[in-house]
């Protein structure tokens, strides 16, 4: 949808929200949670609580988009949490505070990222292993390097220079949300504005038509696995900042949370279809979902019951507005 | 609940005791008082095992089954038992086993160990209930069994080590009602969703905070401190007024402290456990912050070493207690700097009985 369309759609009686359902349902979602729960606790209005929502979903959203795109290429990546904590583990404890190793740490989380991106793309693109097994086998293997690389009580802590990326501020908007953002227009523009991009699509969409076409199927798929890896780094990195410790267990809650927001921002698990900009608002909604039964008053049961009725429910707003365009 | 008062006895003087430690004095003497940096008591109960029929002699296979190995808390208490297990030559053979937090593994490493013919048998199960089959049989094959840290239903087993949660709680509320002068706003943050040790503990803690102290909230925080760290950051909007933070443990009173701070807060009471990383932030913050206090009540670590001296003992033929309840010491304000460990990382648990060089070996 062109721009001039969705300015056209913006006009009219509800045309916000119409303009929003052109760029994706997704942020009709957004935007209702954000209503509801204000409606509920007002407290979620406030500019410090959308700065913090702003701050934290930066880590779910990098993660995503890594997600996104092994989901576009027709696969899944469920080594994304193994990869969170061995990064965190490494940054660590390569920096240990110090900021001269800044550089030196992201380097080998980096490098860490490729490699693994590589061993999951190798194993699903050249010894066709499925994605589902391939991911899982890596993640238990990334979660067993670092229990073995710590002996199971990591050291280190983030340098003081590395730690604003998580936790400060630029203009009063928070760091890590505006690198988050950059990642995703970055993320954004090679997945539609270049040759790589609608590769991407059409292996997702059907990889035997794709090869026919001549496109190089089995480099595309290695590709995105280290795309995938890559950004599960750059979202480690961003916690680290925020968190400055080193934790074994820091990766767990992505590998399924990153499914999520990007399966609610309209990815589909079948591969070939899903966008970057529509998965920013898949994060923003899994983050606010998760804010708004932190702060409303939910006992801990309620708030699960919650939060699985939210994502139904914006799964059936989504078919609704569909349907209505 | 069951009361364990029957006897008692310092940790120290638990640890100095040999094989065989505390068989007689915990079951049936008088208490022992005897300080040290913890100070902890181990209670014993009047309920008595009998290690008559398990008695071996010549060189011993112990089989240890942790439920789980991935983070700081196990890896020291594993050190702990391995250190202690080096110090008598009567153990020819360590076997541990690691159920990997998953419930169906470490009840087919249970058996597993049985199979192997173990002469003692260690566990921290994964669960009180289902490992319980799994432990009686073992039982049965005249393997004694040594649970800690997480009880199992049931009585098939021979001798329980852990603390008393229910105790921790009321400890943890009594400070805040003093804390807060019986009146104020707090907000919880438990560990894994649907735990019973959370549970029993904030049960616990409920029933005696003062009743002009609101709860505004109890939220699951998986004892991790990036997660109480984000969930502090919302309660922190939410509600303009927190007068104190209740924490079971892991890191999370770390992470709600980073919260506060970030947040431009003053610091405020807090409950949690023997986390460096929290008595590195007091350390750093309270004479700033004149309302920053501390109650913080360890899960000791240590509590593999009682558990290998309780299994040697029954192997010797001697008798232990049913239940061994550990009473930690209250890390508070006035005593912090007796655990404080500057210079080793903030995911250490500082009431251990390894020395800093040891564990500066293991957070290598």
């Amino acid at each position: 949808m062109s721009d001039r369309a969705v300015a056209e759609a913006g006009r009219g009686t509800h045309g916000w929200l119409r303009a929003l359902a052109m760029r994706g349902p997704v942020w009709i979602a957004v935007v209702l949670l954000f209503l509801l729960a204000s409606s509920v606790s007002p407290a979620f209005m406030s500019l410090e609580e959308i700065r913090n929502i702003f701050q934290v979903t930066a880590f779910l959203g990098v993660t995503a988009i890594g997600q996104t795109i092994a989901l576009m290429v027709g696969g899944i990546d469920l080594s994304i949490g193994g990869m969170v904590t061995l990064t965190n583990v490494l940054a660590t404890s390569v920096m240990d505070g110090h900021n001269g190793a800044i550089l030196p740490a992201v380097g080998v989380c980096l490098l860490a990222g490729v490699l693994v991106g590589l061993v999951n793309g190798l194993l699903i693109a050249y010894l066709r292993v499925t994605p589902m097994i391939a991911t899982l086998s890596t993640n238990s293997i990334l979660f067993g390097v670092a229990l073995v690389y710590t002996g199971g009580a990591p050291h280190g802590s983030a340098a003081p220079l590395f730690v604003p990326i998580g936790q400060g501020h630029i203009a009063g908007v928070p760091a890590s949300g505006l690198s988050w953002i950059v990642v995703a227009l970055v993320m954004a523009f090679v997945l539609t504005r270049t040759v790589f991009g609608r590769w991407v699509y059409a292996v997702g969409a059907n990889p035997v038509a794709a090869r026919l076409m001549g496109v190089p199927v089995q480099q595309v798929l290695l590709v995105a696995y280290m795309l995938s890896s890559l950004m599960a780094v750059l979202g480690s990195l961003l916690i680290t900042a925020y968190i400055g410790n080193p934790s074994l267990g820091i990766g767990d809650q992505f590998l399924l949370t990153s499914v999520a927001a990007a399966v609610v921002g309209g990815t589909a698990l079948t591969g070939g279809i899903g966008s970057i900009i529509s998965t920013i608002g898949g994060a923003l909604f899994i983050t606010e979902a998760n804010s708004f039964t932190n702060i409303a008053h939910m006992s801990t049961g309620t708030q699960y019951i919650v939060q699985g009725a939210i994502i139904a429910l914006s799964v059936l707003v989504y078919r609704f507005v569909l349907h209505a365009n | 609940m069951r009361k364990f008062n029957q006897s008692m006895m310092s940790r120290r003087a638990a640890l100095k005791m040999g094989a065989g430690f505390a068989v007689a004095g915990l079951a049936g003497s008088g208490a022992s008082a005897e300080t040290d940096i913890s100070r902890a008591t181990v209670t014993g109960s009047k309920e008595i095992t009998s290690g008559a029929k398990f008695k071996r002699s010549g060189k011993l296979r112990i089989g240890v089954s942790n439920g789980f190995s991935g983070n700081t808390w196990r890896t020291e208490c594993m050190a702990s038992l391995r250190k202690e297990a080096a110090k008598h030559p009567e153990i020819a053979d360590l076997i541990i086993v690691d159920g990997q937090g998953d419930i169906t593994k470490q009840v087919n490493d249970i058996q597993d160990l049985v199979s192997q013919q173990v002469d003692g048998l260690l566990c921290i199960p994964n669960s009180s209930t289902a490992v319980a089959p799994a432990l009686a049989r073992a039982m049965r094959a005249n393997i004694p069994v040594v649970p800690f840290n997480l009880e199992v239903s049931g009585d098939q087993w021979c001798s329980y080590i852990g603390t008393d949660l229910a105790k921790k709680g009321v400890a943890k509320a009594k400070f805040l009602n003093e804390a807060l002068g019986g009146k104020g706003k707090i907000v919880a943050m438990g560990g894994l969703p649907g735990n019973a040790g959370t549970a029993a503990e904030w049960a616990a803690s409920k029933a005696v905070l003062s009743k002009d102290i609101e709860v505004l909230a109890m939220k699951d925080a998986y004892w991790q401190e990036d997660r109480a760290k984000v969930l502090m950051a919302d309660l922190i909007v939410a509600y303009p007024q927190i007068d104190a933070v209740w924490c079971d443990g892991g890191g999370e009173g770390a992470g709600a402290t980073k919260a506060l701070l970030a947040a431009g807060r003053k610091l405020v009471p807090v409950t949690d456990d023997d986390y460096n990383g929290m008595l590195k932030l007091f350390a750093q913050h309270h004479a700033d912050n004149p309302n920053f206090k501390l109650c913080l009540i360890s899960e000791p670590t240590w509590e593999s070493t009682l558990a290998v001296r309780t299994i040697l003992a029954l192997l010797a033929g001697k008798d232990v207690p049913k239940r061994q309840i550990v009473e930690p010491v209250p890390i508070s304000n006035a005593n912090y700097q007796q655990y404080l460990k500057p210079n080793l990382p903030d995911g250490v648990y500082v009431d251990s009985d390894l020395s800093d060089e040891e564990l500066a070996k293991i957070f290598h």
